[in-house]
């Protein structure tokens, strides 16, 4: 009896988490796109490929003037002092809320708008700046 | 272990409130204290900003596209509001439904006090038996289903949205006009807060992120818009990018829209329960403001 009442508390507990963020649901039951994924980091980062990295929308590359960007966030200069260690830009662009809770930055590794490997490529590009 | 069997059921049936955004507003208790807190923070990020001039809403910002937003303007002139031929259309569908009689004579004027005149900025209410919200596009219905007609479909901009903005533009200048004292008026404005600051959808982003907190900032090319102001300009009449074609679209099909942009997998339905109590906390947010029903925005 008591197995019942836990697994049944179990349940609802994974179903709360379901109802708290939908996207993260909806993209693991999501059938895998027929589509190659698309690995290129300047194409992950503009709106042309929306709903994956648009980084643009937000944050400005000030060494590329020529890319309409939006001024939300911080602009994408300085990478490299201001993420000594790579893993720690990874974590930010996989889960920002993990840093600053009020953010408005789409987690993209928590509710899958990107694989680790996307993000892991991007992160490399961003690098550079 | 009935006992908790029900205790189970309780815990599934209760609403999930979505994690909110903590920016303007959001702690405060009351609705007063509440418009207070967003106007003191609007008054730090956009002084340039006063009064009625929010209801300008995205073109009070110099980023934004204002060349493009002032062709459309002057093509919708006021003095040519019959004529041009992109909403000529869509204003002749509002006309007619607004003025054609019903089967036994009386026409939708009839409904309203003073022909309609002031009736929109009373809205939205709030249904003091059920507690539900009442809006202006709901009254419009009510009044068609009194006397025999089918109600428009919500998020139908060529009928439901055409008859919204004729009937909106019979009180345009004059000022939203609600009162949120009574506890099912509050609770329905501390519904619509929770959908306002809530978190959703794949980017986990709520209303707030971009009208309270990043409000005045760019999104890409876009200025976005502070949330005081907004509700007293709808519809609008908006271009759909891939045809070019006006639409006009109701506060709550812009709440669909916008869900669907950020990434929501099921947008809020105009007409639902969610998308009233969401427009009963916004319009609140421009309590005092003119309405100005029937302008174009992008």
């Amino acid at each position: 009896m008591k197995r019942i009442i836990f697994l049944a508390i179990l349940g609802a507990l994974l179903l709360q988490g379901c109802k708290t963020t939908p996207g993260a649901s909806a993209a693991a039951d999501a059938k895998p796109a027929a589509k190659p994924l698309e690995m290129n980091p300047e194409v992950l980062m503009t709106s042309k490929n929306a709903g994956m990295g648009n980084c643009l929308a937000c944050h400005a590359i000030p060494s590329r003037p020529e890319l309409a960007a939006g001024t939300i966030a911080p602009p994408l200069i300085g990478m490299k002092q201001r993420f000594p260690d790579i893993a720690v830009l990874k974590a930010n662009i996989a889960d920002q809320k993990k840093f600053n809770p009020q953010t408005m930055m789409p987690p993209f590794g928590r509710n899958k708008i990107m694989t680790p490997e996307q993000i892991d490529v991007l992160a490399q590009y961003i690098y550079q700046y | 272990m009935k006992k908790y069997i029900l205790v189970l059921l309780l815990a599934f049936s209760l609403p999930v409130l979505a994690e909110p955004v903590i920016t303007a507003g959001y702690e405060e208790k009351t609705p007063e204290a509440t418009l207070k807190a967003i106007e003191k923070l609007f008054h730090e990020t956009m002084p340039h900003i006063k009064g009625d001039a929010f209801v300008e809403g995205a073109l009070n910002f110099p980023n934004s596209d204002l060349p493009y937003n002032k062709m459309w303007a002057e093509r919708l002139a006021p003095g040519a509001f019959d004529e041009p031929e992109e909403y000529a259309h869509s204003l002749a569908a509002g006309k007619k439904l607004w003025e054609t009689p019903f089967a036994h004579g009386k026409t939708m004027a009839s409904c309203f006090a003073n022909g309609g005149k002031g009736a929109a900025n009373d809205y939205p209410k709030v249904d003091a038996a059920s507690g539900k919200v009442i809006t202006f596009e709901h009254a419009l219905n009510d009044c068609r289903v009194t006397n025999g007609e089918k109600p428009l479909d919500y998020n139908d901009n060529k009928t439901m949205g055409a008859l919204s903005v004729v009937a909106r533009r019979l009180s345009n200048g004059m000022r939203i006009n609600m009162h949120v004292k009574t506890d099912k008026e509050l609770a329905a404005f501390n519904r619509g807060k929770e959908v306002f600051y809530g978190r959703t959808g794949k980017a986990d982003q709520s209303c707030a992120n971009c009208h309270i907190q990043h409000a005045g900032q760019v999104a890409r090319t876009e200025d976005l818009s502070p949330v005081i102001g907004q509700a007293a300009h709808f519809p609008v009449y908006r271009p759909n990018p891939q045809t070019g074609d006006l639409n006009m679209i109701t506060l709550q099909m812009r709440y669909s829209g916008c869900q669907k942009s950020t990434g929501v997998e099921k947008p809020m339905k105009p007409g639902s329960d969610e998308a009233n109590d969401l427009e009963y906390f916004h319009t609140y947010i421009s309590n005092g403001m003119p309405l100005s029903a029937g302008i174009f925005r992008k």
